[in-house]
Formats: C-alpha cells, structure tokens, sequence
C-alpha cells in the first residue's frame, strides 16, 4: 500500500486529508474529528509528523513527505448542512486509510464522490423529517391529534421556507428568526379559530426541528476533548440559533396585536 | 400518578419525536432505531424519577448520564460514530416547552415569570451538558484507546 501511496503527489495526499477534514467540518462534525481523522489517514499513507490543527472556521494542516519536505496547507471551512451519515462515511474511510486497506488515490476518489453528493440540494425528506418530529414532540409536550397535524403543518412550512433560503444563497439568520416568528405566530393565529386548542403544545412542538442539537453535542464533546475554543465557538453557535429562534418568536404578540388592531 | 396512556405518550412522543430529529439531521437510517430508543428510555428517567421524589435537575443529570453511557455502547457496537447516539440523549430532555414559556412571559411583559422559566431551562441543559460530559468520562475511562467512534 505505502508504494502505491508513493507515486500519488503531495498535493494530491494533502488534497485527500484536507478533504476529509472539510467534509466532516462542513456537515456538522466535531474539530476533534476533523484533527484525528487527518493524523490517522496522514499515518495510515505513511507520511511523517502529521499535524493537523481545525478550528470551527478553519483547517491547517503539516506532514513531512518521504524526502524530508515540510508540506503545509491552510483551508477556510463554510458551515454547510447538517449530515451525519456523511460525517459517519468519512469516519469510515479514515478508518480503512489508517489499517492500511485504502490507499491515498483510492481515499480521495471516495471522499470526492461524497462531495459531490453533499452538494446536491436538500430534498423534500426534510419536510417530512420536521413534520414527524413537530408532531412526535408535540404529542410529548401534551398536545394530541389536532395540535400534532398543526406542529407537523408548521414544522414542515418552516423546513420548506430554510430549503428554499438556502437554495438562494440565503442567510441562516433571516431564516432562524422567520422561523421563530412563525413557529409562534401561525398557532396563536389558529387559536383565534379554535379556542381549544393547546397554543403551548403546537408551539414547542414545532419549535423542536429548529433546535440546534448537533452544534450543542458538538460542543460537549469538543470541551470534553479539552479543545476549550472549538467548544465555546460551538456553544456559542447553538446560544446564538436559540436567541435568533427565540426573537422570531418574541415578535409574534405584537404582530398578532396589530392584525386585531392594536398598537405594536 | 402514573396512567398507562401517559407512559405510552411520553415513550412513542420521545421515540418518534427524535427519530424525526434524526432523520431531519440525516443520521444513518441503522441508528434510528437505536436512537430512538434511546431518547425514549431517556425521558423516562426524566419523567420518571421526579415522581419519586427526585428532583428535576438530578432526573436531568441521571436521564443523560445513561444516554451518553449508552449511545458510547451502541457507537462501539454499530461502528458508528458517538454524535448520532449522543444528541438523542440530549433531544427530548431540551426544555422546549419552558423555553417557549418563557418567551411568552417576556412577550406579555411578565419579566419575573420569564426570568423564573427561563433560569429552570437553562439548569436542565446544565444538567444535560454534565451528564454527557461524566458520561463520555467514565466512556474514556473504560476505553483508554481514544478511540472517536
């Protein structure tokens, strides 16, 4: 395998490592992750004195090549979409570089066919995916048939409206905040229809797709790791989404308050 | 008091509630079941124990602690990584109904109340957060191998 490796560039070996580390940053993995699966790969092609140091918005990566060169690349990362089955399939490869069961030509072939697909838009799944776990929660916060179907309804308009957002090119501020305002506000405006409905329910409910659940994991296991800043940047990424939500959310009354006629 | 239907619409709300989390974050389709199983023993314990005299923050704290020792058991067991397992520990323990109430005593202008929902929730992510980090402790303790399944 290393002789194999041998005739493969050391562009092309730092372009597979800092591949793999961009995929798993840019779908919603830990810097961790990012770090240990460049060294592990970096070790398993056989290159010498793999470094590799990643922060939220960025990548850095060292190795000495087999003349005794020092190569070194830096790579800005992007937050893309959340996708853990890509984060688990780059895992995967890293894990078959580093026994050796993979070459470095072999690795980049697959990462750059994961590439490729982690750029395709999201699909209308994601509509269904809000929808079940709207529904599945509201149903956990006491709501019953006709609060799930609204939380599912809105949950799902909400996911439609961040699809649409980030095919434009959008920012994910206006879209957390939108989704906020709506979250609150549709099943208000219902309630005004149905009096017996549990606002509450449908509220908390559809609000939970919104949740930021990986940037919060990420940032216990990040600390946990001892990389203090990836964890903070982390924490701050997931208090960040909460407020943004939670200011949509806040603007719903007075909007509510003016649709009846009164003032702001 | 503890009803058949409340057991049975705390375990299927946590259990397809955070499937859908799942499936929204594009978990691999084998950890959805795990997952959800999980989240839905998870909330057991947090609804649970309280009822014993418990308190909510310790119920918090215990209902993650398990989730994390657990989802570090499945990733071991399914060669998966940690984060899918550990964000269902964390999914149906977030306060989102004290969040929102929270935002709704702020809206109407009942700061004290906003501010009492408010403190409540950010101690069960507290709670949640140092459940996953002893959990993911005692994991490493186990295993010296630093393994990042």
């Amino acid at each position: 395998m290393e002789t194999e490796n041998r005739s493969f560039s050391p562009d092309q070996m730092m372009e597979t490592l800092q591949l793999a580390a961009q995929i798993i940053m840019e779908s919603g993995g830990e810097t961790f992750r990012a770090e240990e699966t460049v060294c592990r790969m970096g070790a398993g092609f056989g290159l010498q004195q793999v470094e590799s140091f990643a922060v939220p918005s960025g990548l850095f990566i060292s190795y000495r090549t087999a003349d005794g060169r020092l190569e070194t690349s830096v790579r800005r990362v992007h937050p893309g979409r959340t996708d853990l089955t890509k984060v688990n399939q780059v895992n995967g490869i890293s894990r078959q570089a580093a026994a050796g069961r993979l070459s470095a030509e072999e690795a980049l072939q697959q990462l750059k066919a994961l590439d490729m697909l982690r750029k395709t838009p999201a699909g209308f799944g994601a509509l269904g995916a809000a929808a079940v776990c709207a529904a599945g929660f509201c149903f956990l916060f006491r709501g019953n048939w006709p609060e799930a179907l609204l939380a599912a309804a809105i949950a799902a308009l909400v996911q439609g409206i961040r699809l649409f957002s980030e095919r434009m090119h959008g920012h994910g501020i206006i879209s957390n905040i939108l989704g906020g305002l709506l979250t609150a506000f549709l099943p208000a405006l219902a309630a005004g229809w149905i009096p017996e409905l549990m606002t509450e329910a449908v509220v908390a409910g559809a609000l939970m797709p919104l949740v930021p659940g990986v940037a919060m994991a990420n940032a216990v296991q990040d600390s946990l790791r001892g990389d203090m800043f990836s964890g903070l940047s982390h924490g701050a990424q997931a208090l960040l989404t909460a407020c943004l939500i939670a200011g949509g959310a806040l603007l719903s009354p007075p909007l509510l308050r003016l649709l009846k006629g009164g003032g702001l | 008091m503890i009803s058949f239907s409340d057991v049975l619409r705390y375990l299927l709300g946590s259990f397809f509630g955070t499937i859908g989390f799942a499936w929204l974050t594009r978990v691999p389709k084998r950890a959805w079941l795990p997952s959800g199983i999980i989240a839905a023993v998870v909330y057991m314990i947090y609804w649970l124990l309280p009822q014993a005299g418990v308190s909510e923050s310790m119920a918090v704290f215990l209902g993650s602690l398990f989730g994390s020792l657990a989802g570090h058991v499945c990733a071991r067991r399914i060669h998966m990584i940690n984060t899918v397992f550990l964000m269902s520990a964390i999914v149906p323990v977030v306060p989102g109904l004290g969040l929102y109430r929270m935002m709704a005593y702020l809206g109407q202008g009942q700061t004290a109340l906003g501010a009492d929902q408010g403190v409540r929730a950010m101690i069960i992510i507290a709670m949640t957060a140092l459940g996953l980090v002893m959990g993911g402790f005692a994991e490493r303790l186990i295993h010296r191998d630093g393994g990042s399944h």
